[in-house]
């Protein structure tokens, strides 16, 4: 089957000059209707020259160490913070430097400040005023008549 | 162990990359830098910007491989170039391009008129005829034309049916050999297209 000057065109476009590197199912019978016509022949070599302008297009090759500068820029991964209570509180100690010894320390006296402090603050008597003092005896200001003359 | 992943697919260097090994990168880093590298040069006309985008897609997948999904049946090539066609378009939003073609005069007044233009202002002139190609024109060319990728793969790529993809590149062809034809074929019968 050949293919008529339209289709010829349209895949000239699409597949470009060298009709030898067409899809194979459509090559054979590319290359029979091209033998065949002195215009498509002319087109083709149009289209052979177009691509030659296109070719000129500047391009710069990359530097020879862009595949060694992208590795050397990939910095170990930092691993996912774990949210793990017992993770963070050794981290903690890693990071203060402080024995179990000097831990247990910290901790006790901070316990006993607390005990101290609730105690001292249960056994004082608040100095609050209650909400009773605090009424406004809104109901007795609405009914007062006034004095009477 | 380095010439044993020479011989690894993407695919499998990737999941690698995943247990965070080097060399499984570098390996991927080598065979397809460059690459990437032509893209991203034709579509921002740099090469000091096309090294940094495809140096910035490579370290994002350094530091988030779970990012490509083998699952979704893409290849990798495909997924990346997407990937890095992305940072390009984004670049050039942020950076204005350049007007390149600065101090070319086209020849409106007489299409078809000779003029001597020497090599530079012929590739600036070209460089400024194919960015003036609506965006999907441009990847359609870039792709198909200047990287040699097949429809299929430009078409997913882009992520348009086949015969849409075929539809860009005839377009892009024929705006390009009218305006090329116009600015430099200088009228004469052997330079019609």
């Amino acid at each position: 089957m050949t293919m008529n000057f339209k289709q010829f065109e349209e895949k000239l476009l699409m597949y470009g000059a060298d009709v030898r590197k067409w899809p194979k199912n459509i090559r054979w019978s590319a290359l029979k209707t091209l033998e065949s016509s002195p215009e498509l022949q002319k087109l083709v070599k149009n289209e052979e020259r177009f691509e030659g302008v296109l070719n000129t297009r500047k391009f710069e090759e990359p530097s020879k160490d862009l595949a060694g500068r992208i590795v050397a820029a990939a910095l170990p991964r930092k691993k996912k913070a774990q949210r793990n209570f017992g993770v963070f509180f050794s981290d903690m100690l890693s990071e203060f430097s402080l024995s179990r010894r000097a831990l247990t320390a910290v901790s006790v006296s901070l316990i006993f400040i607390l005990i101290v402090g609730f105690t001292i603050g249960y056994s004082t008597p608040s100095r609050y005023a209650s909400a009773e003092q605090y009424e406004t005896h809104l109901e007795d200001f609405l009914n007062y008549e006034g004095d009477v003359l | 162990m380095a010439i044993k992943l020479l011989h690894l697919d993407d695919e499998s260097l990737i999941s690698q990359i995943q247990e965070e090994s080097r060399e499984a990168f570098a390996t991927l880093v080598n065979r397809h830098s460059k690459r990437f590298y032509r893209i991203a040069y034709r579509l921002v006309s740099s090469k000091d910007d096309a090294e940094d985008i495809v140096q910035d897609a490579f370290l994002k997948l350094w530091n988030r491989p779970n990012l490509w999904d083998p699952g979704r049946g893409t290849k990798f090539t495909t997924w990346f170039y997407r990937a890095v066609i992305n940072l390009c378009l984004d670049h050039r939003k942020k950076k204005k391009l350049v007007n390149i073609s600065e101090g070319i005069e086209f020849a409106d007044e007489k299409p078809g008129a000779d003029i001597l233009f020497d090599l530079h202002q012929k590739q600036a002139l070209l460089e400024r005829l194919i960015c003036e190609l609506p965006e999907r024109q441009q990847l359609a060319i870039n792709l198909c034309f200047y990287e040699g990728l097949s429809n299929n793969e430009a078409a997913q790529i882009i992520g348009v049916r086949v015969k849409a993809l075929q539809s860009l590149i005839m377009r892009a062809k024929t705006t390009l050999k009218y305006k090329v034809e116009r600015y430099l074929g200088g009228g004469h019968d052997d330079h019609e297209f």
